[in-house]
């Protein structure tokens, strides 16, 4: 049984109809990228998993639960931990007590002490500055942080929403290399909507166009494939 | 049946009012994002200044009512520009506080300068109009007319001018609208100036009709509070059919059980309705 | 670091205790009863400050019904006395009360994000007065008054009691795994609730606990008062002070409530000479001014110029940027 899996979910907004019909699988350990151009339904998608918001028709499961209306709380419960495409961090609070606000997951091992949330930080790289607020970091630390945060939960399955984007190509090096990491810890699904710095790290990937499914498979079969090409790559071939 | 039309008249009468209040408070949120706690004090304002301009320098009382709105709209202006704009930019929490704050100073002032007296005045319209035996006052159909005509000024200022459809437009999107060239601080003044002008216009029509009190537009602006939760926040369509509806609920509600069970029905309503339906009658449901 | 934060709160939690006990001891010492009288008071609004601050100031949800919530602790208690219930079970009555009050405004209001919750408690204000003057048990419009004489030292100490531990609870919360929750609920609730926080039910629990003080403190001022008259129980005017206190001296901290609570019984009192009926209006305008001008209350601004007046050199660091 795979860990995730979304069946022919649909999202309309007023006269836009931002998601028709999308089904993909999320297998155990394995990282989903989910790519398309601006405006693709990414980020619908990416919200319709979270929990930030319901679909109109469809379902999804995680480990065969059907998990279609609870709220992002109840599945952040489950073990699905996500980030922001536009940073959240709590700005008034320090960077350790961003992380143990975290409430782990019903199936975590760890109660999220102090000593578990400065592993987390460690591994993330922004153990140093556990004690400054986090209103006082980079963005780049601040990407880190909110997936530092996600890892408290000690999820079985990580959504990130365009994590490079903002990122000078040095963050975006650490982040991605802090990514590959992860991979050992959790499954994950990744948005982006800029193919070429990422969709070497996933083991499948999921191209989306005008809100739905234009190509599924491995980086390379995707990469190959005319529709992805003619829709999506030919725009940053340009 | 006669009954059932006398209150259904005296229900459009308070609707009426109810809904000029309501329409201001809507159009604040809907523009500007801010609820507006201070706007019972300019109901106040209004009624007081009527008041005067009657008693004290034996003006009709419906000159009072244009007056008020322009007193109104002046002082909307001054506050705005001084105290609400400063605000802009901060947490939802400081703007709410502001404008708590001044209703605050506001109700101290008033009960300092006219203490708790219940004023009146017999100027004005008077006598009763017999329609086929429902029996309407004078002064209550004053009140529904001026209200109607309020209301159907703004509404075409709202649908029709250049100005309605910038607001309309901020409303919808403040950030495109910002973008498109629209005058958002220019908005936001007259939009906060014209439901303030609303509402000492609201206040003005309520001194016709009943007694002015330091209180008086704090009682008003509670109900009309509740029309603007059950009409959906900042939705102008909403707030109209629930200020006709409640003025209703409260004519009856007063006629069948007595004044204080008809407010104490209309809470209860409140509080249903944020359990059931927390988007308000015509309020879209967002994630 | 944290170690500093945390023996910080210790030492504010022992400090708080100490002055509780010598304020409460004042009725021994014999004093007059205009000192004793001003303390009172003035545990009174910081009691009511810090229910207030526990809710608003630390989740940024505003409750304009604290006066409400306190004045059912009120009426809670005298009907429990008046039934021959002991001291402490009218107590334990009225903060049950007031728990229950709270929990009409919180359950259908905090599932709620934003302005839904203010608004409900805006109406309950108004809704509960209408209800007691219609209640024939509590007297109806005419009110109720205390059977039983008790000694003047008793609301006294009670009070203290009242304004220690609200404060105790606040600067101990902080320092909880729910004190940090509750910050990032309102710092940025839609990450609180992806990182597996219940805002609801935690919104829930700590206005239970605000309303349980608030209760509590309302219920001492009804055995002091002993005389309940629904228009002046219910008056909005409590709810205001209740605000308006740790807003002025600076909201979501421990210390903010007390500075605003001294001065607000200082301008209380200095105008009953001057302009009684202008209190309001002067809170009013005092509010105005903290908000636009001060936004973190009066009590940082105060720290900072003492720090200017000792160390001229060094710059303290303020709290955090001004986002």
């Amino acid at each position: 049984m795979a860990l995730l899996e979304v069946e022919g979910v649909q999202k309309r907004f007023g006269g836009v109809h931002a998601v028709r019909g999308v089904d993909l699988t999320v297998e155990k350990g394995a990282l989903l990228g989910l790519f398309g151009p601006n405006g693709a339904g990414k980020t619908t998608l990416f919200n319709l998993i979270a929990g930030a918001a319901a679909p109109d028709a469809g379902r999804v499961r995680l480990n065969g639960v059907d998990i279609t209306r609870y709220p992002a709380v109840r599945r952040a419960r489950l073990g699905i931990a996500r980030t922001f495409q536009v940073v959240r961090p709590f700005r008034s609070l320090t960077v350790l007590d961003n992380v143990l606000a975290s409430v782990p997951s019903a199936a975590a091992a760890h109660h999220n002490t102090v000593d578990d949330a400065m592993t987390i930080l460690a591994s993330v790289g922004l153990d140093r500055r556990a004690g400054d607020l986090a209103g006082q970091l980079t963005l780049g630390m601040l990407k880190r942080l909110e997936v530092a945060r996600a890892l408290a939960l000690e999820p079985c399955l990580l959504l990130l929403d365009e994590p490079l984007a903002g990122l000078t190509t040095g963050e975006a090096a650490d982040l991605l290399s802090l990514i590959q990491k992860l991979k050992a810890r959790t499954s994950i699904v990744m948005v982006d909507h800029n193919v070429r710095q990422s969709l070497a790290l996933c083991d499948r990937a999921v191209v989306l166009d005008a809100g739905a499914v234009i190509a599924v498979g491995t980086p390379d079969q995707v990469r190959r494939d005319p529709e992805v090409i003619r829709a999506y790559l030919g725009e940053a071939a340009v | 049946m006669t009954l059932l039309l006398q209150l259904v008249a005296n229900g459009l009468v308070v609707g009426g009012l109810l809904g000029l209040v309501a329409l201001g408070l809507a159009l604040i949120f809907g523009v500007m994002r801010v609820v507006n706690f201070a706007h019972g004090e300019f109901i106040t304002l209004g009624a007081f200044a009527t008041y005067l301009l009657v008693n004290n320098l034996g003006l009709s009382p419906l000159l009072g009512i244009p007056l008020s709105f322009v007193l109104g709209a002046a002082v909307g202006a001054f506050v705005q520009t001084v105290i609400i704009a400063p605000t802009a930019g901060r947490p939802e929490l400081d703007v709410l506080m502001v404008t708590y704050a001044l209703s605050i100073a506001a109700l101290g002032l008033f009960s300092q300068a006219f203490g708790g007296d219940f004023r009146s005045y017999s100027q004005g319209p008077s006598g009763t109009l017999d329609i086929g035996g429902v029996v309407v006052g004078w002064r209550s159909l004053t009140v529904l007319l001026v209200c109607l005509a309020f209301g159907a000024a703004t509404m075409f200022l709202m649908q029709r001018a250049r100005i309605g459809i910038a607001l309309r437009a901020l409303a919808q999107n403040r950030d495109a609208a910002a973008t498109c060239g629209i005058d958002v601080r220019r908005s936001e003044l007259l939009a906060f100036s014209l439901a303030v002008g609303l509402a000492a216009a609201a206040g003005s029509l309520v001194s016709l009709i009943g007694t002015v009190t330091p209180n008086v537009g704090h009682e008003w602006v509670l109900d009309a509070f509740v029309v603007v939760v059950l009409g959906g926040m900042g939705s102008i369509g909403g707030a109209i059919i629930a200020a006709i509806g409640l003025g209703l609920i409260h004519s009856f509600a007063s006629f069948l059980l007595d004044d204080s069970w008809a407010k104490i029905l209309t809470y209860v309503l409140i509080y249903a309705a944020l359990l059931v339906r927390p988007q308000g009658l015509l309020g879209r449901a967002d994630a | 670091m944290l170690k500093g934060a945390a023996e910080r709160s210790l030492f504010g939690v022992a400090a708080t205790i100490a002055v509780a006990a010598i304020a409460a001891a004042l009725p021994w010492f014999g004093v007059s009863s205009y000192v004793r009288t001003l303390v009172y008071y003035t545990a009174y609004f910081l009691a009511l400050g810090q229910a207030w601050n526990l809710m608003s100031g630390l989740t940024g949800y505003v409750s304009f019904a604290h006066g409400a919530l306190a004045g059912i602790g009120a009426y809670a208690v005298v009907i429990a006395m008046n039934a021959e219930l002991p001291l402490w079970l009218a107590l334990i009555s009225a903060i049950i009360a007031s728990v229950l009050a709270s929990l009409i405004i919180g359950v259908t209001s905090l599932r709620l994000r934003g302005i839904a919750f203010t608004f409900a408690t805006l109406f309950f204000q108004e809704l509960v007065l209408l209800v007691v003057r219609k209640l024939s048990f509590a007297g109806g419009p005419g009110g109720i008054v205390l059977q039983e004489i008790l000694p003047i030292w008793l609301p006294h100490v009670l009070m203290m009691a009242a304004a220690a531990g609200a404060t105790i609870i606040l600067l101990l919360i902080k320092r909880t795994r729910m004190g940090v929750r509750v910050l990032a609920i309102k710092d940025d609730e839609t990450a609180a609730t992806a990182i597996g926080i219940n805002a609801t039910r935690l919104k829930l629990v700590l206005f239970a606990v605000s309303a349980g003080i608030a209760g509590f403190t309302g219920a001492v001022h009804g055995l002091f008062a002993s005389s309940l008259f629904p228009n002046v129980v219910f008056a909005v005017d409590i709810s205001i002070i209740a605000l308006a206190v740790p807003l002025i001296g600076g909201a979501g901290t421990a210390m903010g409530p007390v500075a605003g609570a001294l001065l607000y019984v200082l301008i209380r009192e200095a105008l009953q000479v001057i302009a009684p009926g202008l209190h309001l209006t002067i809170v009013g305008l005092l509010l105005l001014a903290v908000i636009l001008f001060m936004r973190d209350g009066i009590v940082p601004v105060l720290a900072r110029l003492m720090a200017r007046g000792k160390l001229p050199a060094r710059a303290v660091p303020a709290n955090g940027p001004g986002a």
